[in-house]
């Protein structure tokens, strides 16, 4: 399992982005001494630093610089910054990219995913497929495979990810907003009738794996999945 | 007489308009030492012509010498304090013209010493005023910045949360967020100079990054972007972060007054007259003619404020500004009932 390690002064947000980065699979360590980022840096070694430019005693730039001179490891900035003196100090201090509050979660996901795969390569023994479960209904996301009961149905990439919301949110409601923003191609028109159809393809998908009535409408609000099989 | 004297002899010069005044500010000061003079004068004739010397040209020729003696002596004074009149009768144009001042009479001195003294207090208030100032935006800086990490923590927490409780507060979230940054962006507008950076944008790309920001509050109004461009590649030079800033303001009014109105509006670039322009045309409730001249005053929100509620009449104002130092031109046609269009030509 890759170790991330997040060095973040507020522990409500570290918390958060340690649970938010849990849920992918990844092992992660939150710093707690702040005068020695060393040590903890040292003897976690990790994979991959999350690291904020604000901090109690020295700055994000001094520790980067610090870890620079032992690892190569993937340092990803975090910080209230947007500016672009702060975003040139980041990567002339060693960094490596560069994320603004507030941020997405799946920004953060796909930086570290991306500087992972960059760092240690695609296929590197480390990194597992992820997959997302729920009672046997199994979703490859990075091969677009619904499994269940031996049988594999292919997914268009809007289809699987509705699947994957409505499987990550479960038992509680997809939001209607959520699942259009992750569906909202940037070249294309989307408007409400997108989503609709879309769900209705997962539907006839979910029909062709045997699994009826799975996805309940909730008006207004969104769709929730019912384990029904 | 002695005063008519003077009066002729000003005259008789005809100085230029403009001199004339420090000379008519010098006879005004002169004009009660006048007075005391030919009451004196008549004073000293009453008593010789009481006490017997009744002699008319005798009288006369006294008052000749009297008046020529005055008279040189006043021409004298107003010679040698000709530069002091003049310096009282205009107005400073700048702070710094006080320091230029080169006395030359004891009464000029002391003025300019006045005039130096005061200035140095005023001098010292706007230091401190200023660094007030600066105090407060340096503090605005870093409290916004602040308030982002409380708004992470937030955001992260209600994407945990049940529908609808988890989009509602989410919704929040994005208006202190966008609260924030026009909070920012009106702090840096006085610093607009130092900060900003001009470079070749694609507007393709650029529309892209705008509705993919904005694409959670275009799902939310549910009403969508149409995108059109003339050409496929067109290229603006500009400063990104601000044109990003601009845009934004105008896609979300646009978004704003077109809810529950239309479920879309268009993004179109195209050129003419030699200029690129990017429009945003809504069909939205549109701004009263009333209101449209006073738009992008600053703190103007006008009868759709009203209506709307949340607005702050800072968004185009700042637009504006920005557009103007950028060398952009920004125009608005509007018709109430039937829409709204913004145009930035670059």
């Amino acid at each position: 399992m890759q170790k991330i390690y997040i060095v973040e002064d507020d522990p409500a947000l570290a918390d958060l982005l340690e649970k938010t980065i849990q849920k992918y699979d990844y092992e992660t360590k939150t710093a707690v001494h702040f005068q020695d980022i060393m040590e903890e840096f040292e003897t976690f070694q990790p994979h991959l630093v999350l690291l904020d430019i604000n901090l109690p005693s020295f700055d994000g730039f001094y520790w980067c610089r610090q870890m620079r001179q032992m690892s190569t490891c993937p340092i990803i900035f975090i910080s209230a910054r947007v500016g672009e003196m702060d975003q040139i100090m980041a990567l002339e201090n060693g960094g490596d990219d560069f994320i603004t509050k507030p941020f997405h979660p799946e920004i953060v996901l796909a930086k570290i995913r991306s500087q992972l795969r960059r760092a240690y390569g695609e296929y590197s023994p480390q990194l597992k497929e992820r997959t997302v479960e729920e009672s046997g209904l199994v979703l490859y996301p990075e091969r677009l495979e619904l499994h269940f009961k031996e049988q594999v149905q292919i997914l268009s990439k809007n289809e699987a990810y509705i699947v994957e919301m409505l499987l990550d949110r479960y038992p509680r409601v997809a939001g209607r907003e959520d699942l259009l923003e992750t569906i909202w191609d940037e070249f294309a028109f989307v408007d409400d009738n997108t989503l609709n159809v879309n769900v209705t393809r997962v539907r006839k998908q979910l029909q062709r794996l045997g699994i009826q009535d799975a996805i309940e409408t909730v008006r207004g609000v969104g769709y929730r999945l019912h384990v029904t099989w | 007489m002695p005063l008519k004297q003077c009066a002729e002899l000003a005259t008789g010069c005809m100085l230029p308009g403009k001199e004339r005044v420090e000379l008519k500010l010098f006879l005004r000061n002169y004009l009660l030492l006048v007075f005391v003079q030919a009451f004196q004068f008549c004073l000293v004739v009453l008593v010789f012509w009481l006490a017997g010397f009744r002699d008319i040209s005798l009288v006369f020729y006294s008052l000749f010498l009297f008046g020529f003696t005055f008279l040189l002596y006043t021409v004298y004074q107003y010679i040698r304090h000709r530069a002091f009149y003049k310096r009282l009768s205009q107005p400073f144009t700048t702070l710094e013209e006080v320091y230029e001042v080169k006395a030359d009479t004891p009464v000029y001195h002391a003025l300019s010493r006045l005039l130096k003294s005061s200035q140095a207090l005023y001098q010292k208030d706007i230091a401190i005023q200023s660094k007030k100032q600066e105090e407060q935006l340096v503090f605005m800086d870093l409290w916004v910045h602040q308030m982002k990490t409380p708004l992470s923590v937030i955001d992260l927490t209600a994407r945990d949360l049940d529908e609808p409780y988890s989009s509602d507060i989410r919704e929040e979230t994005e208006r202190l967020k966008n609260g924030l940054n026009t909070v920012l962006y009106m702090a840096r507008l006085r610093s607009i100079q130092q900060d900003f950076n001009v470079k070749t944008i694609d507007l393709k790309t650029f529309i892209q990054q705008v509705n993919q920001e904005n694409k959670r509050f275009f799902i939310r109004n549910r009403v969508y972007p149409k995108v059109e461009m003339e050409e496929e590649t067109i290229q603006v030079e500009t400063d990104e972060k601000w044109l990003l800033f601009m845009v934004t303001q105008l896609v979300h009014n646009a978004v704003k007054y077109s809810k529950d109105q239309s479920d879309y509006f268009y993004m179109r670039v195209y050129r003419s007259n030699q200029r690129v322009a990017l429009s945003i045309q809504d069909f939205g409730v549109g701004i009263p003619s009333s209101d449209l001249k006073r738009i992008f005053d600053a703190f103007y929100t006008g009868e759709n404020g009203r209506t709307f509620k949340e607005s702050t009449g800072v968004g185009l104002y700042v637009t504006k500004e920005v557009a103007a130092y950028l060398g952009h031109d920004i125009q608005v046609e509007s018709t109430v009932g039937q829409g709204t269009t913004f145009t930035l030509y670059f």
